[in-house]
């Protein structure tokens, strides 16, 4: 992984602002926050997320599975006449083929999930333990094209960042 | 030891030695060295086989292979039967591993004796099914017949003959195993001493008769018969009307007006099986249908059948026969003596306190009389041993006589009186007295059958020498100093006459399970011992020797003058039986004078009738346990008896189910929980009798209450004054009929003839069923089962033959209060009408193989499918028990194993299961398939002959046994078969047709011919 | 515009809301919570005991009979199922309507969906006669030839939808539970948590990007369990509705099975809530006497649902003409069972009415008192529609009474045993309030805070 520098901040509203501006100039910049915040996505230009089209896909393939173990079993895998129903009962599958839908949909989107955030993580790096909990902070990687430490410290001072600390690796 | 040998012969004898009939003979042979060549000989003699090498051959191998078993074979008897037996069809037949061998055979209760056939597989009888040639029942065959078959593999039966050790006061109850030789020399020792008594049931064996009287001969000994249930007055009546000891012999099907005063003939009375074929006969044709009459003081079963039902209390019994005579007289159809005149005046004013509206008698005289010739009017059974019985018996002779009925209607046959009560009490007074040395008990249990009043215990201790036939020691036998106990009838030979002319040989289908010894044979051995006797007593090894001896000269004589011996007794094996019925027409000359000294007596209070069921009887074959889950025809009550009373009876004395009360019959007391009958007289108490036992095995000790202990000091059953208590407990009846009216669904259909001549579908709502499924193709067979409501009687056959087919557990009371009976098919008994006096309509609900099954689409694993030939399979290895195609059944008919009830069969009774039938683990469900397997043998041996499958040649379990012929089973794509014509037939309904299951059973719906217009129709709520 | 109340009282800073609700996961258990666990513990042990008893010996112990086959395990089955519907409802329905006040009390209901469920799904799988072949109701490649399962049969469905509920409804609470985790393991003082936590949280940072993916699989999560919710119990309906026994062949039973489900579902949520507010104080903050109002009229808005369903089948069965029908339906009020058919009535539509009232709404012993009435009516519910239905059927012949056993009893109390353990041991081991998520509503309602 890669290392940078990190601003700590107290207050919610003061990190959204501040990521903002220091989104103007380093690109790559990531927030970390103990709860989602309203209004990062757009003060750090986040696309949004693709996991949705995950999800369908999974769903059509659920569907179609049900569709698929239904029919060829009771119908040409093994025929057989049960109270003399039809061996294509196709109003007695829906059900079958619609939870199978729901499961493939779930599943799907949270392991697309993981995917996306690279979870689940072995000891992953803690910049400061409350940043779970009532702090936030703004991280510049030195990955960024145009990092450079002492303009991203300063930068991360005027927007007010409590304290500034070199994190070796995030 | 002995059933080792049995069981273990099929796995270690080659088949071909199998198919070697005789190997009773080698088997013996070989544990007899001394008398091998003796009994070799002897059987060469004997046999109907041609002689031949191959045979010798296989008689060698067969005893190097048999020597392991051999040596378990028990050995010490003086002399034992060494007989041979033939198979039913024509050759003496192969016996192939897995192929079921049927031989005739016959049973008897004493009265009625019934051609059997025994279905055997790997030499043990594992059913009991009726031979359809047999003049006497024609393939009928009843439920205690059919249930020997647990009698034989009853655990509780003892193996060997035993000796009762006593102490001075007889009481010590050690017993211990005799040798053979040594008891028999003692017991001939003691019958030299003189003043010996055989006390018998009465014996329907010819063979067995001669013996006995040879052997009362040789030691000047004295026979009485004696039968806990006797028709002596019936025999005594027609003594004293028509001059000979007669029982009548009657021709149901003949008769056009049956009037019943508490002859239940359809259940107990003389000979049941052939009267139900009889009566279903004469019904079959609806326009010229016989009308049934009952005056019933229980609810009998052919109350329940009646067209006309009326109730009444024993005493009154005589009253309606006079009644009837008053109205003949009344309406000049026939001119009484003046003598006579003055008791039926009396009776007239009887006939008020009938309370009933007297113009039925009027209707009924009518009736009588335009039907003289071809009526019958009947009267018998416990329930009729009343104090007025001889004037009762007489009055109904006397009107057969003067309507003509006698000789037409009514045949008879030669019957001994067998001994009355008074008898009895003379043989106790001279026991007590000492003055019986030997007494030797065959076939009776007075200890259990008489009240204590009568001291037969106690005078038991006093004779020197009690020997006992018993198969256990039961109440009786217990007191006997030597128990030998008598081979079962599907162990031994044997004959029987009910039928004059007709005589039924008995044949064994296995080897005797335990060390038992013939009756017969003992008496022979001892008369041969003691040298004593005519020489045919003494000529003889074993009785099966004298049996064919007995045919020779007394039987085939009678029959077939001049036929070979050898090939009348091969085609006696074959068929079952010899000779055709010589039932021959009385005299028809009862004097109507002698009515006149019965004189009328009033009679006030509640009076107390004792009645027999099918299943009990006398209660001499009670340890089966099919027996006490089979319900009563009428009251479907399990595992009990009760005092059955009137609705208004319990309302007057509040009394309600369950609620146990105390009868009082002049100081005898007895205590009976409560059942309250619908349709039973205000001032009766009925009970049944051939309950509590008290020595006779696990499954029937202290199983209800004897209430032969309330039988009179006279011998009078019924019509005894009865006071009850009510005691503060309860005791829950286990009866597994939820509900007892139909709720006006259309469940049974009923209409009159009347109805039925207008529109023959009379009372049947068809309803317009349709579907968005075409539904699945049969093109090859497709099985389907009709039932004629008409000609069903409830009779309960079907349920024990089932149960016997299809290794049906049973579950006990307790589990059949909670729900849990597993019966395949019931009969549904539905009450109509009022419920003082309700009309009965029975159905036999079986799985209804529905084609639309609404089981099957429930069930999550395919457990439950539909086979290509339209039968409901059920695949219990399949199943995992979620029970839904039970909920979903809307007929009720599947039954789950909630426990592991095949756990709880006990050797040997393992032996009667059906090996065609698998034996459900816990936690599947079964039910009813039609008797797949059946169907499947006759499939295969079609294919083998390559031919289709003739119609009427697969007959399901339910359907062979029953006595009426209401079942029919048979191909529905076949348009020539049965039952598509039946199912054509305009009375044909499905049950539950609106639900639109598609069943493949059709009910034909009941008619009554009670002279009414309209019945009071049961499907008019139904939509 | 309305002044919102507010969501979370008394001020709370970040720092506050985080102890609060760690407390109970970070602190030694007080006598209360030890006793009831313990007893809790000891109803499941003997519950346990007695489902191994009843495995050795049969179904039969228990007062399933002929005809009516089907018994407590049933009944309780849906009962459980039902309860296991608010949890989901609140977290995934009341998400999409952007109900915020949910946040507080979607955690615990969610455990409590989680924890019935589990509870429930023991039912099906013990009330068959061969309870250890159940694997046979799956649908997998086997070497008997082609010998596949009946997929015409609700039980085949139920078989889906109950497993599929469950996964996915553990799913929803287990990623919701992900960021309160790291919290936790931030938090730990010792090696242990810091392992077991750290493991839970899965590595999560909480990054922008992170939660932007997030937020929007909670929101999918949530939009495909809401159908899904709908769906179990319609599905678990069917077992009754598509057979043909009248009193089961209803087709409002989807709807009306639904309704029920949220009905219970609230009633137990507020019977734990109630005691979670005495057990922890300082919940009180969290979950409101608000938002405790909000459930009970949800509760009394539902009951009212119920008893539509109750009338409208009584008059369907009138209306149809059909005589099973109608007699099955006098039978269930006036029949044998009629008096279960009253207690039904008047636990789930006639107490629950006392919610019209404004002061009944916010007092918590009333709404305790109430909710349990509104539980026991629900299994009376569902043995009544199970029992009563069976037990009168087509042929008069073969009607009989449900033979209820002391097994019975045993299999009813012993599962609150399993649930009330699971959830007591929730209440100690995961945060009872989403932390994360409660920290978006806290300035909801007060003066600047956004709404």
């Amino acid at each position: 992984m890669n290392s940078g520098i990190a601003g700590i901040f107290t207050d919610e509203h003061k990190v959204v602002e501040a990521a903002r501006t220091v989104r103007q100039t380093f690109n790559s910049v990531e927030a970390i926050s103990p709860y989602p915040l309203h209004g990062m996505e757009d003060a750090l230009q986040i696309p949004r997320s693709c996991i949705p089209y995950v999800t369908f896909v999974g769903g059509l393939v659920g569907m179609f599975t049900g569709l698929f173990i239904t029919i060829w079993t009771s119908a040409y895998d093994w025929p057989i006449n049960v109270g003399g129903k039809p061996y294509v009962s196709l109003p007695a599958f829906i059900p079958i083929v619609f939870e199978l839908t729901i499961l493939f949909g779930a599943l799907s989107s949270v392991v697309a999930l993981a995917w996306f955030c690279r979870i689940p993580k072995l000891n992953p790096p803690i910049i400061d333990p409350d940043l779970s909990s009532h702090k936030f902070a703004l991280f510049i990687p030195t990955s960024d094209k145009s990092f450079n430490a002492e303009q991203a410290e300063n930068l991360l001072r005027q927007v007010g960042a409590l304290e500034v600390k070199k994190v070796s690796e995030y | 030891m002995q059933e080792q040998s049995t069981e273990s012969a099929p796995e270690n004898r080659p088949e071909k030695i199998e198919r070697d009939t005789n190997y009773w003979l080698s088997l013996e042979h070989y544990a007899q060295d001394p008398e091998f060549l003796k009994l070799g000989s002897q059987e060469f003699a004997s046999s109907p086989l041609k002689e031949g090498e191959e045979n010798a051959i296989e008689r060698r191998d067969f005893l190097k292979l048999m020597g392991a078993s051999i040596a378990l074979a028990s050995t010490g008897c003086l002399r034992r039967p060494v007989q041979k037996v033939v198979p039913y069809n024509k050759q003496p037949e192969e016996v192939t591993l897995g192929v079921p061998n049927y031989y005739t055979s016959s049973y008897s209760d004493g009265v009625e004796s019934l051609g059997l056939l025994i279905k055997t597989r790997e030499g043990r009888p594992i059913k009991v099914e009726g031979n359809p040639e047999h003049p006497n029942n024609k393939g009928a065959v009843s439920i205690s017949a059919q249930a020997s078959i647990l009698n034989l593999y009853d655990p509780d039966r003892l193996n060997g003959p035993r000796k009762n050790l006593w102490n001075e006061k007889r009481t010590n109850k050690d017993t211990v195993t005799p040798k053979w030789d040594a008891m028999d020399d003692e017991i001939s020792a003691q019958l030299k001493k003189g003043s010996v008594v055989i006390l018998s049931s009465s014996i329907s064996s010819p063979s067995l008769r001669s013996i006995v009287s040879e052997f009362s001969q040789g030691f000047a000994a004295k026979h009485l018969v004696w039968d806990a249930h006797s028709n002596d007055q019936l025999i005594r009546a027609r003594k004293m009307c028509f001059g000979a000891e007669t029982l009548p012999v009657y021709q149901i099907d003949k008769a056009k007006l049956i009037l019943s005063i508490d002859a239940d003939f359809l259940a107990t009375f003389l000979t049941p099986m052939a009267f139900s074929k009889q009566f279903s006969k004469g019904r079959r044709e609806i326009e010229k249908m016989s009308r049934l009459v009952s005056f019933d003081s229980t609810f009998s079963l052919t109350g329940a059948n009646a067209d006309l039902r009326y109730r009444i209390k024993p005493s009154q019994q005589l009253d309606v026969v006079m009644a009837i005579f008053s109205e003949l007289e009344k309406q000049h159809k026939v001119v009484v003596p003046a003598a006579l005149k003055n008791t039926l005046d009396e009776y007239r004013n009887r006939i008020s306190q009938l309370n009933m509206d007297g113009k039925i008698f009027a209707e009924i005289a009518k009736d009588l009389w335009e039907n003289r010739g071809q009526s019958i009017v009947m009267a018998g059974g416990i329930a009729t041993q009343t104090e007025f019985s001889e004037g009762l018996f007489c009055a109904v002779n006397c009107l057969n006589s003067i309507l003509g009925n006698e000789g037409k209607t009514i045949l008879e046959r030669p019957a001994v009186a067998s001994s009355s009560f008074a008898d009895i009490k003379a043989l106790i007074t001279s026991m007590t007295a000492g003055k019986v040395k030997t007494l030797i008990l065959h076939k009776v249990n007075p200890i259990y059958h008489l009240p204590e009043s009568f001291g037969f215990a106690e005078a038991l201790k006093k004779v020197d020498m009690v020997v006992s036939t018993a198969d256990r020691i039961d109440e009786t036998s217990q007191y006997a100093n030597y128990i030998i106990p008598d081979n079962h009838p599907l162990e031994a030979w044997g004959d029987s006459e009910s039928l004059e002319g007709v005589i039924s040989l008995q044949q064994p289908s296995i080897r005797p399970l335990y060390d038992s010894r013939a009756f017969a044979l003992s008496l022979m051995n001892w008369g041969f011992i003691a040298k004593m006797g005519p020489k045919r007593l003494l000529a003889y090894e074993t009785y099966y020797d004298y049996l064919r001896n007995y045919w020779k000269e007394d039987v085939l004589p009678k029959v077939a003058k001049g036929q070979n011996f050898d090939d009348f007794w091969a085609q006696a094996l074959q068929k079952g039986f010899v000779g055709s019925s010589r039932a021959t027409a009385g005299k028809n000359s009862a004097k109507l004078e002698m009515l006149s000294h019965y004189k009328a007596s009033e009679s006030v209070g509640p009076e107390l009738v004792l009645y027999p069921t099918v299943m009990m009887g006398d209660g001499s074959q009670t340890n089966i346990s099919w027996l006490h889950e089979l319900p009563d025809p009428v009251t479907k009550i399990t595992w009990d008896n009760y005092a059955s009373v009137s609705i208004a009876f319990a309302k007057k004395n509040s009394l309600s189910e369950g609620d146990v009360i105390e009868l009082d019959v002049n100081g005898k007391k007895l205590e009976l929980p409560t059942h309250i009958q619908p349709g039973l007289h205000d001032e009766v108490i009925a009970v049944a009798v051939g309950y509590g036992r008290t020595k006779v095995g696990r499954v029937a000790n202290n199983v209800g209450r004897n209430s032969y202990s309330l039988v009179s000091d006279q011998g009078i059953f019924s019509g005894q004054k009865v006071t009850i208590k009510k005691t503060s407990r309860k005791e829950k009846l286990a009866n597994p009929q939820g509900n007892q009216s139909m709720e006006g669904r259309q469940i049974v259909v009923e209409a009159t003839v009347a109805e039925y001549q207008k529109k023959k579908s009379a009372n049947i709502h068809r309803h317009h069923t349709w579907s968005i499924w075409p539904g699945q193709e049969y093109n090859g067979n497709k099985w389907g089962m009709s039932v004629d409501l008409n000609s069903c009687t409830g009779c309960n056959a079907c349920v024990v033959s089932c149960q016997s087919e299809n290794n049906i557990p049973v579950v006990g009371k307790k589990y059949v209060l909670e729900g849990r009976e597993m019966a395949w098919i019931r009969i549904d008994r539905y009450y109509t009408g009022t419920p003082d006096n309700p009309e009965v309509v029975f159905q036999p609900v079986m799985c209804q193989q529905c084609s639309n099954a609404p089981c099957e689409t429930v069930c999550p694993v395919l457990a439950t499918v539909h086979t290509d030939d339209g039968l409901n399979a059920m695949v219990y290895n399949r199943c995992v028990g979620t029970r839904y195609c039970s909920n979903n059944c809307p007929y009720k008919v599947r039954r789950f194993n909630w426990f592991a009830w095949n756990k709880k069969i006990e050797a040997p009774l393992n032996m009667a299961l059906n090996p065609e039938v698998t034996v459900r683990i816990r936690g599947v469900m079964e039910k009813c398939t039609f008797c797949v397997q059946r169907i499947k043998t006759v499939k295969n041996t079609a294919r083998l002959e390559n031919r289709k499958i003739k119609d009427g040649e697969i007959k399901t379990a339910c359907q062979v046994v029953c006595p009426t012929d209401a079942i029919v089973f048979g191909d529905m794509n076949d348009p020539n078969s049965a039952v598509s014509a039946l199912f054509k037939d305009e009375r044909a309904y499905a049950l539950l047709e609106e639900w639109h299951a598609a069943p493949s059973v059709r009910y034909l719906s009941k008619i009554r011919n009670n002279g009414e217009e309209k019945r009071h129709s049961n499907s008019e709520e139904h939509v | 515009m309305i002044k919102r109340k507010q969501l979370v009282l008394g001020n709370k800073t970040l720092v506050d809301i985080t102890n609060d609700i760690c407390e109970p996961v970070e602190s030694i258990p007080k006598k209360g919570w030890i006793t009831l666990f313990l007893g809790a513990k000891t109803l499941m042990i003997f519950y346990f005991g007695i489902i191994g008893y009843i495995l050795a010996n049969g179904i039969g112990l228990l007062g399933v009979n002929h005809p009516i086959a089907w018994g407590t395990m049933i009944v309780t089955f849906v009962f459980w199922i039902g309860i296991g519907h608010a949890g989901t409802l609140i977290s995934a329905i009341l998400f999409l309507f952007r109900q915020k006040w949910r946040t507080s009390v979607a955690r615990t209901a969610e455990a409590m969906t989680v924890f019935a469920v589990m509870t429930a799904g023991l039912f099906p799988l013990l009330h068959t006669g061969r309870p250890w072949l159940d694997f046979w109701l799956f649908p997998y490649p086997n070497q008997r030839g082609p010998l596949w399962v009946n997929f015409r049969s609700p039980l085949l469905w139920d078989v889906f939808a109950v497993s599929t509920y469950a996964t996915v409804s553990i799913v929803f609470w287990y990623i919701g539970m992900v960021p309160d985790f790291a919290t936790l393991k931030d938090r730990a003082k010792n090696k242990i948590r810091k392992i077991v936590y750290g493991a839970l949280s899965l590595g999560w940072r909480g990054t922008a990007r992170n939660w932007s993916h997030y937020e929007m699989v909670y929101l999918l999560l949530a939009g495909l369990s809401t159908p899904l919710v709908l769906s179990v119990h319609t599905i678990v309906s069917f077992d009754f509705a598509v057979s043909n026994l009248p009193g089961w062949h209803t087709t409002i039973f989807p709807p009306y099975f639904v309704a029920g489900a949220i009905f219970s579902g609230f009633a137990m949520v507020i019977t734990l809530m109630t005691c979670v507010r005495i057990g922890f104080p300082k919940f009180k903050d969290y979950i409101t006497i608000d938002h405790m109002e909000v459930m009970n009229k949800i509760i009394m808005t539902t009951g009212l649902m119920v008893g539509y369903a109750y009338t409208s089948e009584f008059f369907i069965a009138w209306y149809s003409g059909n005589v099973y029908e109608r007699y099955v339906f006098v039978n269930r009020a006036l029949g044998t069972y009629g008096w279960c058919y009253w207690a039904m009535v008047s636990c789930n539509v006639l107490l629950p009415q006392i919610f019209w009232f404004k002061k009944a709404r916010r007092s918590l012993t009333t709404m305790f008192i109430i909710s349990i009435f509104v539980n026991i009516g629900m299994w009376f519910e569902r043995f009544v529609i199970t029992v009563t239905s069976l037990h009168h059927d087509f042929l008069p012949s073969s009607w009989g009474n449900y033979a209820w056993s002391f097994f019975d009893g045993c299999i009813l109390f012993g599962s609150f045993g399993m649930f009330l353990t699971l959830f007591l041991g929730y209440l100690r081991v995961f945060p009872a309030i989403s932390i994360a998520e409660i920290k978006t509503v806290m300035h909801v309602g007060k003066d600047g805070g956004h709404s």
